[in-house]
């Protein structure tokens, strides 16, 4: 996934505000829905907010509100949250090769989301590694800020902000396909890569479209996995390595 | 919220924060012994292989519109196709993306 180095900004802290900035589209609306969402399934505004900031995984936040609600069964409600956070096992052990060692990467774990992922494995390779923390803690502190005011803007004014603005929640959330999209380009740069790319995000897109949107990422990851191991590689082909 | 949904929340936002962390560690680890036995420290290639199709299934997920119509499918379509024409010419992250979202917002409002 490279990004050519010298497009980059020399201070790395700019930088990660610049990348993160796209991802404000597509997290402040769906916060805010999640913020209105669990305000009116009975949670209180700093309640609401406490669980965007702890749990931080949108899909999971709002099946949490919804099966506390519902009385479901204490063991089940958990199960079923870190089951669809699952997919986060594999996200560490791609970025780990670009983190020094330095005991300060442990709890910025926390702000591995699916979309700091995305980019810190489009960005670090292309970063020296002293800029790789400042970065990061820019871009991920900005993501995680966003989803916290987000909820919070939901929980208190939601409503309000729905009704007024409608246009947002529904135009702002493209900048997340546009940013998936920049990412996806730079590895279609041979056939093996472009059909293993292709395998992914189409069975990803019938996977949500035919109802099944918490595995569609990882099972369609694991097609695309599949799909590069059964294509043969042409002589062209760069193989896997960035 | 009563104590024992407090429980549930601080289960959740622990272990999400496990799945997170833990793989890391252990990747860490491994990369380290590799290194410290003098062997060229790797990822495995199934590793890297999944983390770019993640990516490709992220995008394919979000290709799917918030509220699907026939206008949706067709603002998201012109607008990942403005998106590439000018990530071609520029090569970077910020401009397609501005262009991708104002050509959709712009489609959304001018014939929703």
């Amino acid at each position: 996934m490279s990004t050519p180095a010298q497009l980059l900004l020399s201070n790395p802290w700019k930088q990660g505000a610049k990348d993160a900035l796209p991802l404000l589209g597509g997290y402040i609306p769906v916060a805010v829905s999640f913020g209105l969402f669990s305000v009116q399934a009975g949670f209180g505004v700093l309640e609401t907010i406490l669980v965007s900031a702890f749990i931080y995984a949108g899909a999971s936040q709002f099946l949490f509100v919804a099966m506390v609600v519902s009385g479901a069964p204490v063991w089940l409600v958990i199960v079923m949250t870190l089951l669809i956070n699952s997919r986060h096992l594999v996200y560490g052990p791609n970025i780990a090769p670009y983190l020094q060692r330095d005991v300060r990467w442990l709890p910025l774990m926390h702000l591995l989301t699916d979309q700091i992922f995305a980019l810190t494995l489009t960005r670090m390779p292309n970063m020296t590694p002293s800029d790789r923390l400042r970065w990061y803690v820019s871009a991920g502190v900005i993501a995680w800020m966003s989803w916290i005011l987000g909820t919070a803007l939901g929980a208190i004014a939601g409503d309000e902000l729905i009704e007024r603005w409608p246009l947002i929640s529904e135009v702002l959330p493209f900048a997340l396909p546009a940013l998936f999209l920049v990412m996806v380009l730079p590895r279609c740069s041979d056939r093996r890569w472009t059909i293993t790319m292709v395998i992914a995000t189409s069975t990803a897109m019938l996977l949500k479209l035919f109802g099944f949107p918490n595995i569609a990422i990882p099972a369609a990851a694991i097609c695309g996995a599949l799909a590069y191991y059964a294509v043969h590689p042409s002589p062209t082909d760069k193989g896997v390595l960035s | 919220m009563s104590g024992q949904t407090w429980m549930i929340l601080l289960s959740i936002a622990l272990g999400t924060y496990l799945i997170r962390a833990l793989p890391y560690v252990w990747m860490a680890r491994k990369l380290n012994k590799q290194a410290s036995q003098g062997n060229v420290s790797s990822t495995p290639v199934w590793l890297t292989i999944l983390g770019p199709t993640m990516i490709a299934a992220m995008f394919g997920t979000s290709l799917v519109p918030v509220e699907p119509s026939l206008l949706s499918w067709v603002a998201t379509v012109i607008g990942c196709v403005a998106t590439y024409f000018i990530w071609r010419r520029t090569r970077s992250m910020g401009y397609p993306i501005v262009a991708g979202v104002l050509v959709f917002g712009a489609l959304t409002v001018f014939f929703g």
